[in-house]
């Protein structure tokens, strides 16, 4: 790898940290806003569901989204505030569906001191100001003037500095804040502040209340009439206002989210940390408030946001498991649950450990992700590509061909599958027990191979054979009408649609039929220069029925041909080039845009811009898919239509913001394949594979899949061994009994196909998994998993024992063979030349794996290192050894054979707090730290000095916005060796907000191109809310911000093919490169991922 | 701290409150090293210390007998018994150098720009400006008087000034751009002990003199436009609210009947500090001077009797700004320690338990960056005091003379010291395999102990 590198998001964050309910874009329509720390999703309120309308980046992580209304105004405006101090106002563009900036600016400040419970924001229920709480000891406020605009921001001192909650009261004639705060001897109150605009300061409010419950957290304001303040804590819910004073007990929680039901204010849904729903409402005569009452109403996702929607319906977004839409219904179900989950979307964060496999063996890479928390811990199996699960196989050697047929035009289901073979055609139907078995059509020609078979109109059935078409009642299964080859030519290539034929013959010849009632008419025919090798004409245009055009591929002279019908006219020619005849065409429409698709013998795709009056073709495009021709064949899934690429590396072709995208399936060699709608496998896909005919459902068309194994605890750690094909996961489960709750625990083993429990390893009280890893050691090849521990005392700050275990499985069994104790918590484990290098707190410590007399093997101290604060992240490569620090960024150590020592070759003396490591290559490593940022760091072995050879020299930073705990070297995709993507390195990287980036390492005339792209780019895409790229990309601690360097934002790269055709020639000027090999560049990088 | 870990890495606990529980929790473990150590090559009282604000790597320090030495305090020299990091002195000038300062080194600071400058000041009346690299002074500033403090703005972007204090009255400021003296501050009526720029606006600069005056300058405009008063103080963290509005809170109170809370609000104003005889002198005080000083801050004109308050009674020895640019600490021969916010510049009436400080030299504090901790050197020991209730939380005992000089290092939470018995010590959260291994010698020690008597 280098140091010159691409950092690209696989999966988008999914973390939802912020959700609000208003009228935004329009006076009449009711939205959801999500926030998903660094993007906000736009959804519309529909009787359906909810419908998205935008999803956007935003350059900076969203610490405050905010719906309100300024006076005057129809409709909702979207505040945002960022952690770094920017804010913006955003106003939904109904002509262009876009986001338009009203205001914009920057609150940060010299001084005062950033504060620790998070930044709050708020907006004055009277649209008066908006208040910020960015530091401790000080209060922004940015006031309205009369028309909504944003007048100058200025700071007001608050006494309070730990403050953890803060909200704008209701109904009051100044703007008055009621703050929650901590004393310094951890009490928590309550006050309020009238906010003097004219004076800027503050006037001591009207309510205080002084030593709440210990664990208050969270305020609520509610609205007028009401008026007032509850006060959530964990143990009480307290309502106060200035003429009442509530407080009912609670079941102990720590509740985390609450949303508003009605207007009024007097309903409210609170979340808790274990997902628990409870309804809070104040009871009132009038205006005047009688009491609270508490109600259970169910289990969700533990809730970050909770937002209220509509008719009992309601978002729960969550951090750690699925959020959700939920229904509340008015009667409990049979389990006492108020609560109906109507759909879930998925969330892999906090992606806190994941490991890199290929479980099917076909060279590309999964990502096992360790993901959620609590109660809804899972792994999640992160895999690009489209997967097919099947459903029934038959072996079934030599097809030829699939094709699917109904028994009559209304029928909603398929009823036979043709298959043919070489010298034969064989139909199977479904029988009533819902099985494949041997079928007839009686008019077909079952002695010969079928080369094409179709629906047609009028209930009527159509087979091309070498000989002839046959046209056959789907109703009485009599043939009708036979349209025989002449004599000495044999029809090579046919294609049909339900109202057309098209064939060739050899010699060049093209014949037209039509399709009538129980008639085949032979319409037009003409002779071509060469032989054809591939048909089509499949409906593109208006009528579904009738295409006005043809498309066929040549041999000798490699080209596609389009035709116009029934005229049999040449409209256009492309020639391909090459030697590499066409396999195969395909007339396609999506999203409104025709495609002529045509494949090539050694597994190229072109794909071109059809226009489909005068059947020119544009805009040429070739890939790369496989090695091996490639069969296309249209399906549809979900009402859309897709292609089938079967070949030795099947795809899917879709689009998607009318652009083509190639998925992977994860099925080998597939030779043909037709859709096959039955009653008993619904909107199915038959394949031919090598000797098998299978019937399987596919996955929803996008990039990414993921699967879901639910854990109901939350897996820390993971790691696959191959030799046994299972997982080792260290997990804890959080088990409540009587009063206290308490953890327990576990090493799991894991079944690497079905992912169920097949043994378990209790750990002591107070012990925890910190590490885990497959390795074998030097003169024994067995494999083991070792896990280090760590004891937490509840007295003890750092832990001071822990112990390594060393596991064999054995018939599927964790058999514990060796421990070893270790005077702190083993951070990190490693396989290290045959041996076993663990970090325990301060120290690097390595172990040999030494075979004791009586035949038993034990761990033995060898050598150690320390130096380092907390030892926490570890690499290594050969016999380097990388250690990220607690505090003290990266430092490179060197194990010497011949001394049994480790001793420091070179470290960063920046002071990076770190929060994971990866070695790119002998002399670059990369760090992910505390601040969300990335940087590489350089070895200097060759330098002069002593002093510079200590020192590994910062080569590149940049900002993620990310909070990254694991880098792992893999990549998701599969490595074509002909394409350009195959021969760059990259490492995977798993994050807090469920993200999964890839960081590759470019050539450097690459890089230098990109950096220029990217350039370019910056000046044409605006960011969201007028946030600069620049300053969101500049590395970013307490100490310092510069600018990124040796790093390039692959995101706001790749959305260099989502603009507009006239941008993107702007930008292709600029650069002075041709578009299309700009396109072809970039699309090069969409599929490292 | 794998609790932390834990919770950082699950999203539950946000990084920058991860990093500032790290950092309090090794702040207040803070103990004599176990495992660094400073040799220190001074033959005099060490007076001086700061660790370079770029690289947080290099420690300086200046002492009684001419010399300034720098040191790596990140890369030990050697290591004793291959277990405790030794760091020795990368440099040293001294007496013997060519053009080494003739009598004591009274402050010695790095540029803050980078680390090829550092800056020493002496009773020589010279301050000087040295090329880190060569050991070479590329400039030095000649002082009416024995220098007793300089700083440098570590936020300056529009200057490189190096104020000045001395024993004559005026404040100099050295500029390293033309070599010259750009300003002179004249206000204060004796020797000026110590200075600190502000860290929120690079032209404010804070001084303290031996008249036990802290003035406020804005370097922009002509004279001081602030002197501290103790007299002048602040009940709780902020200013109180005007008059009236107290009126108000008193009025609803009335009219809301359940007069219990709004009560307690008014009379609860933060008070952690002070008895009540003294709150209840106070309450009305300030309300009424609160709006004054904003107004003088005109100047020139400044009432003479508001230009004879003192901060401290006797000399300010010690001033150190808050990182956040909020408040300021004092220390006085008068063995006080104050606490003042700068906006308002009101006394906010911390009280420090009972010290007693040095009189005759200025001292060096030092505060931890969220300001919840003040080091003071005190006689022979360094206190760690909580700066909010004034409590003494913890007491470094290990030097054999007074302590001159302590120096925070923010980046590693380390503490550095210098005293009048020539050492510099380390203070370190401990590391606890150097305990392990102790404990495993002692083991081994007691093994072949008993094994000696066994043999005997």
């Amino acid at each position: 790898m280098s140091v010159w590198n691409y950092v690209v998001t696989a999966q988008k964050p999914t973390n939802v940290t912020h959700s609000c309910v208003g009228n935004f874009t329009s006076p009449q329509e009711l939205n959801l806003i999500i926030a998903k720390c660094t993007r906000i999703e736009i959804h519309l309120l529909t009787p359906h569901g909810l419908q998205p309308m935008l999803d956007v980046p935003i350059y900076g992580r969203i610490a405050t989204l905010e719906l309100f209304r300024p006076h005057g105004e129809p409709q909702d405006f979207l505040f945002i505030a960022t952690e770094r101090y920017k804010f913006c106002v955003l106003q939904w563009d109904a002509e262009t569906s876009e986001l338009i900036t009203r205001a914009m600016g920057d609150v940060s400040d010299r001084i005062g001191r950033p504060t620790d419970n998070g930044q709050i924001g708020l907006i004055d229920p009277d649209c008066r100001l908006i208040g910020l709480h960015l530091y401790d000891g000080l209060f922004k406020v940015i006031p309205f003037d009369n028309k909504g605009q944003l007048k100058e921001a200025f700071n007001i001192r608050l006494e309070e500095l730990q403050v953890l909650d803060i909200k704008f009261l209701y109904g009051c004639l100044k703007p008055t804040i009621v703050v929650l705060y901590q004393d310094n001897k951890d009490a928590r109150h309550a006050k309020t502040y009238e906010i003097a605009l004219k004076d800027k300061d503050f006037v001591e409010g009207p309510l205080s209340h002084t030593n709440l419950d210990n664990g208050a957290g969270i305020l609520i304001p509610v609205p007028m009439p009401l008026g007032g303040v509850i006060i959530i804590g964990e143990e009480t819910i307290v309502y106060c206002s200035v003429s009442a004073f509530k407080a009912i007990p609670i079941r102990p929680s720590i509740t985390r989210a609450y949303g508003r039901v009605d207007a009024d204010g007097s309903r409210y849904l609170l979340g808790d940390n274990a997902g628990l729903l409870h309804l809070l409402v104040i009871t009132h005569e009038r205006e005047r408030v009688t009491g609270l009452k508490i109600e259970h109403l169910g289990e969700t996702s533990v809730a970050s946001t909770i937002s209220y929607l509509d008719n009992a319906v309601v978002y729960i977004g969550s951090s750690y498991g699925d959020s959700q839409l939920i229904k509340l219904n008015l009667q409990p179900d049979a389990k006492g649950s108020y609560i109906e989950v109507l759909e879930k979307y998925v969330n892999l964060g906090p992606i806190v450990d994941f490991c890199v496999v290929d479980l099917e063996r076909q060279g590309q890479g999964q990502v096992v992700t360790c993901s959620g928390a609590y109660k809804d811990g899972s792994l999640r199996i992160v895999r690009n590509g489209i997967g097919i699960n099947e459903q029934a196989s038959v072996e079934l050697q030599g097809i030829k061909g699939l094709w699917s047929l109904r028994s009559s035009t209304n029928d909603p289901y398929d009823t036979f599958l043709v298959v043919s073979f070489i010298n034969e055609t064989r139909v199977l139907a479904m029988n009533m027990d819902d099985e494949l078995e041997e079928s007839e059509i009686e008019g077909f020609c079952a002695e010969a191979q079928t080369l094409f078979c179709q629906n047609a109109i009028h209930d009527q059935l159509v087979q091309v054979t070498a000989n002839s078409v046959r046209l056959v009642s789907s109703t009485t299964r009599e043939l009708l009408h036979e349209w025989n080859a002449p004599s000495g030519y044999s029809v090579n290539v046919a294609t049909a649609n339900v109202s057309q034929v098209l064939l060739a013959t050899g010699g060049g010849h093209l014949v037209y039929l039509e399709i009538g009632n129980g008639k085949l008419a032979e319409v037009k025919h003409v002779q071509l220069d060469y032989e054809i090798s591939c048909l089509d004409i499949n409906p593109s245009g208006e009528n579904p029925n009738y295409s006005t055009l043809a498309a066929v591929g040549m041999w000798t002279d490699i080209s596609v041909r389009i035709f116009s019908l029934p005229s049999l006219e040449l409209l256009a020619k492309e020639n391909l080039g090459g030697e590499i005849i066409p396999r195969s065409v395909l007339l396609c429409t999506f999203e409104g845009v025709s495609y002529l698709l045509c494949t090539l013998g050694d597994g190229h795709l072109l794909n071109f811009l059809l226009n489909l009056s005068t059947g020119e073709l544009s805009n040429r495009k070739k890939v790369s898919l496989g090695t091996q021709p490639i069969m296309l064949r249209t399906f549809s899934s979900k009402d859309t239509t897709h292609v089938f690429a079967a070949s030795d590396r099947p795809t899917v072709i879709y689009s998607s913001n009318k652009k083509l995208l190639y998925s992977n399936v994860n099925l080998k060699e597939v030779s043909h394949m037709c859709p096959f709608n039955s009653a008993a496998f619904p909107d199915s896909l038959a394949i031919a594979k090598e000797g098998e005919l299978s019937i399987g459902t596919i996955d929803d068309i996008q990039k990414l899949h993921i699967r879901t194994i639910p854990l109901g605890e939350h897996a820390r750690r993971i790691c696959h061994q191959e030799q046994s094909r299972t997982f080792a996961i260290c997990s804890l489960k959080n088990c409540q009994t009587s009063n206290e709750e308490t953890e327990m625990h576990f090493v799991r083993l894991l079944d690497d196909q079905t992912f169920e429990f097949i043994s378990t390893y209790p750990l002591d009280t107070y012990e925890y998994g910190c590490s885990i890893i497959s390795c074998s050691f030097s003169d024994d090849n067995n494999a083991y998993y070792c896990v280090g521990t760590a004891y937490v005392l509840p007295e003890e700050n750092e832990p001071s024992k822990g112990r390594i275990l060393v596991f064999v499985v054995e018939d599927g069994k964790l058999q514990l063979i060796a421990e070893k104790e270790t005077k702190g918590a083993v951070y990190s484990l490693n396989a290290f030349n045959g041996k076993l290098l663990a970090a325990i707190n301060q120290k690097i410590q390595l172990y040999k794996w030494m075979l004791r007399e009586d035949g038993s093997r034990e761990l033995q101290a060898e050598c150690g290192h320390h130096g380092h604060i907390l030892a926490l992240y570890v690499q290594t490569r050969g016999d380097f050894i990388v250690v990220g620090d607690l505090m003290k960024s990266i430092s490179l150590l060197l194990y010497k054979h011949e001394e049994g020592a480790i001793e420091e070759l070179a470290r960063d003396y920046n002071a990076n707090w770190m929060s994971a490591v990866e070695i790119l290559d002998d002399d670059v490593f990369l760090g992910a730290e505390n601040n969300y940022n990335l940087f590489t760091v350089r070895k200097n072995s060759d330098a002069a000095t002593d002093e510079e050879r200590g020192r590994l020299e910062v080569v590149g930073e940049y900002h993620l916005g990310e909070f990254v705990n694991r880098f792992r070297h893999g990549s998701l995709v599969m490595r074509l060796p002909d394409s350009e993507a195959g021969h760059i390195p990259t490492v995977i990287f798993g994050t807090i907000n469920g993200v999964i980036g890839v960081v590759a390492s470019l050539p450097h005339d690459q890089y230098v191109f990109l950096e220029k792209l990217q350039a370019n780019l910056v000046k044409v895409i605006k960011g969201v809310g007028g946030l600069s790229h620049e300053q969101w990309r500049s590395f970013n601690n307490e100490k310092k911000t510069v600018d990124a360097r040796n790093f390039l934002d692959g995101d706001l790269i790749e959305s260099f093919l989502d603009l507009s055709r006239s941008r993107m020639d702007e930008i292709a000027s600029s650069m002075a490169v041709p578009l299309e090999e700009l396109c072809k560049r970039v699309e090069e990088l969409t599929r490292l991922h | 701290m794998w609790k932390e870990v834990r919770d950082r890495e699950a999203g539950k606990l946000p990084p920058i409150t991860f990093a500032s529980r790290v950092r309090s929790c090794r702040v207040s473990a803070l103990g004599l090293s176990n495992h660094k150590e400073i040799v220190s090559p001074h033959h005099g009282a060490v007076n001086a210390l700061q660790v370079d604000l770029t690289e947080g790597r290099y420690l300086l320090s200046g002492a009684s007998d001419g010399s300034a030495a720098v040191y790596d305090i990140q890369r030990a020299t050697d290591y004793e018994e291959g277990l405790i990091a030794r760091h020795r002195s990368l440099f040293v000038v001294d007496k013997q150098h060519e053009y080494g300062h003739k009598f004591a080194i009274s402050t010695a600071i790095w540029y803050p720009v980078d680390t090829g400058l550092f800056v020493t000041g002496s009773f020589d009346h010279f301050v000087k400006v040295w090329d880190t690299n060569t050991t070479q002074v590329v400039m030095d500033f000649k002082m009416p008087g024995k220098v007793y403090g300089t700083a440098m703005s570590s936020i300056a972007k529009a200057h490189m000034l190096i104020a000045a204090g001395s024993a004559d009255v005026q404040v100099r400021l050295c500029d390293i751009a033309s070599g010259a003296f750009t300003h002179t501050l004249s206000g204060h009526r004796d020797g000026v002990m110590t200075l600190e720029w502000s860290t929120s606006s690079e032209w404010i600069l804070m001084t303290g003199g031996r008249d036990g005056a802290i003035r406020f300058w804005d370097i922009r405009r002509a004279g001081c436009f602030r002197v501290l008063d103790q007299s002048q103080c602040q009940l709780g963290r902020r200013p109180p609210f005007l008059e009236n509005t107290s009126k108000k809170i008193v009025a609803r109170t009335s009219l809301a009947g359940s007069s219990s809370l709004a009560n307690k609000s008014v009379s609860r104003k933060k008070s952690p500090l002070g008895n009540g005889m003294k709150q209840s002198q106070a309450l009305h005080k300030p309300q009424n001077l609160l709006r004054t000083p904003v107004r003088q801050r005109s100047h020139p004109g400044m009432s003479s009797s508001h230009d004879r308050a003192t901060a401290h009674y006797g000399a300010v020895t010690g001033l150190k700004a808050s990182v956040d640019g909020m408040y300021l600490l004092s220390s006085g021969s008068d063995s006080q320690l104050r606490l003042w916010d700068i906006e308002s510049g009101l006394n906010i009436l911390a009280k420090y338990e009972e010290m007693s400080l040095q009189t005759s030299k200025s001292i060096h504090l030092a505060l931890n960056p969220d300001s919840s901790l003040v080091f003071v050197p005190c006689m022979a020991t360094v206190k760690a005091c909580d700066v909010w209730s004034g409590l003494t939380l913890q007491t470094f005992r290990g030097h054999y003379e007074l302590v001159n000089c302590c120096y925070f290092n923010l980046q590693d939470q380390e503490l550095y010291t210098g005293s009048n018995d020539r050492q510099i010590l380390v203070w370190s959260p401990p590391s606890a395999i150097i305990n392990d291994l102790e404990e495993d010698n002692r083991k081994e020690q007691k093994f072949s102990a008993d094994k000696d008597n066994w043999s005997d």
